[in-house]
């Protein structure tokens, strides 16, 4: 397991949802709902569930994995998965290293994962190996952008970021293709920044 | 486009406020009889590093990048402004807050239609 990830989260953790659960998840909560209805009956695997804030969003009676590399924040997401109506178990692993057979989950999903992943690309054909042939990758992240000035900008604020948590300035897309992913469908929330991905896993 | 009044005003609260901040400091950190070009360049780059921490403090309350990027941009905006006329002639801290605040509205603005318009336009780059 990569400790020094771990220990970053670890500290996240105790302010994470004072920074993350209001504002940004009122902005992205249809997006989200919208992206997690597309979870189907099988088995689904959830990178980096952080302390839980995307659980609410996710449609009922769904069997879904939930792992982070973060104990902390798994023990904050305790009270939101036991909320969840259906069957959610969660366990700590690192998304380089999953303690999964291959082709074991019929999709995966990620929210604002990517942006912290050390590996990204190492990170989404681990991803690809715990899919099954054909499997589905549903993504909602943030990513660098193409345009002046917010290019620049995102780059600033990555040499801040990037020793607490996530890179502003990473270019997702790319590395999903980069992985062997085939690209079904990218859409866009906030500029070029914010998006939804959906690929397969061929 | 955001519609919600909540966010609607949430960024334009957020722009206005950052955007007078900056060029109250701006005017007040370079004051007139310095070179146009040099102030604008310090002004542009003083306002985008200061509205970094207001803008990480704002998201809590109004979204990611939906509040970090417009108000970094306000900064970066209102610093260049106000210092390439705060370079020319002495000015008033009201006066400095009230060009500021208008670059921040001018940001929302401009954003709003950024953002309808790549939103639009983007999926052709990415597919």
């Amino acid at each position: 397991m990569d400790h020094v990830t771990r220990t970053k989260w670890d500290r996240a953790a105790v302010v994470f949802d004072l920074i993350a659960s209001y504002g940004p998840e009122k902005r992205w909560e249809a997006f989200k709902r919208d992206l997690f209805s597309n979870m189907g009956n099988g088995e689904i695997l959830f990178v980096a569930v952080g302390t839980g804030l995307d659980v609410p969003c996710f449609p009922e009676g769904r069997t879904i994995t939930g792992i982070d590399i973060s104990q902390k924040m798994l023990d904050q997401a305790t009270r939101r998965t036991n909320a969840y109506q259906g069957c959610l178990q969660l366990l700590q692993a690192d998304v380089h290293d999953m303690p999964f057979g291959d082709a074991q989950f019929d999709q995966v999903f990620t929210s604002c994962t990517f942006c912290s992943v050390p590996s990204p690309v190492d990170g989404l054909k681990a991803l690809k190996r715990v899919l099954k042939p054909h499997g589905e990758l549903f993504m909602f992240e943030h990513t660098g952008s193409r345009f002046f000035p917010f290019r620049p900008m995102m780059d600033l604020m990555t040499l801040l970021t990037r020793k607490l948590g996530p890179e502003m300035n990473r270019q997702t897309v790319e590395n999903v293709i980069a992985a062997g992913f085939t690209l079904k469908k990218v859409t866009h929330v906030y500029m070029d920044v914010v998006k939804t991905i959906h690929a397969v896993s061929t | 486009m955001e519609t919600r009044p909540y966010f609607v005003l949430g960024d334009i609260v957020s722009n206005v406020g950052v955007g007078a901040l900056i060029g109250v400091a701006c005017a007040w950190l370079f004051p007139s009889g310095w070179n146009i070009v040099v102030t604008m360049i310090a002004g542009m780059i003083f306002g985008m590093v200061v509205s970094l921490p207001m803008a990480f403090l704002l998201s809590g309350l109004f979204g990611a990048m939906e509040t970090l990027l417009p108000v970094m941009t306000t900064g970066m905006v209102a610093g260049m402004v106000v210092t390439m006329q705060s370079s020319l002639t002495t000015m008033r801290p009201e006066e400095t807050a009230r060009i500021g605040a208008s670059c921040g509205l001018a940001v929302v603005i401009v954003t709003y239609l950024a953002n309808a318009f790549i939103r639009r336009r983007a999926t052709r780059w990415t597919t």
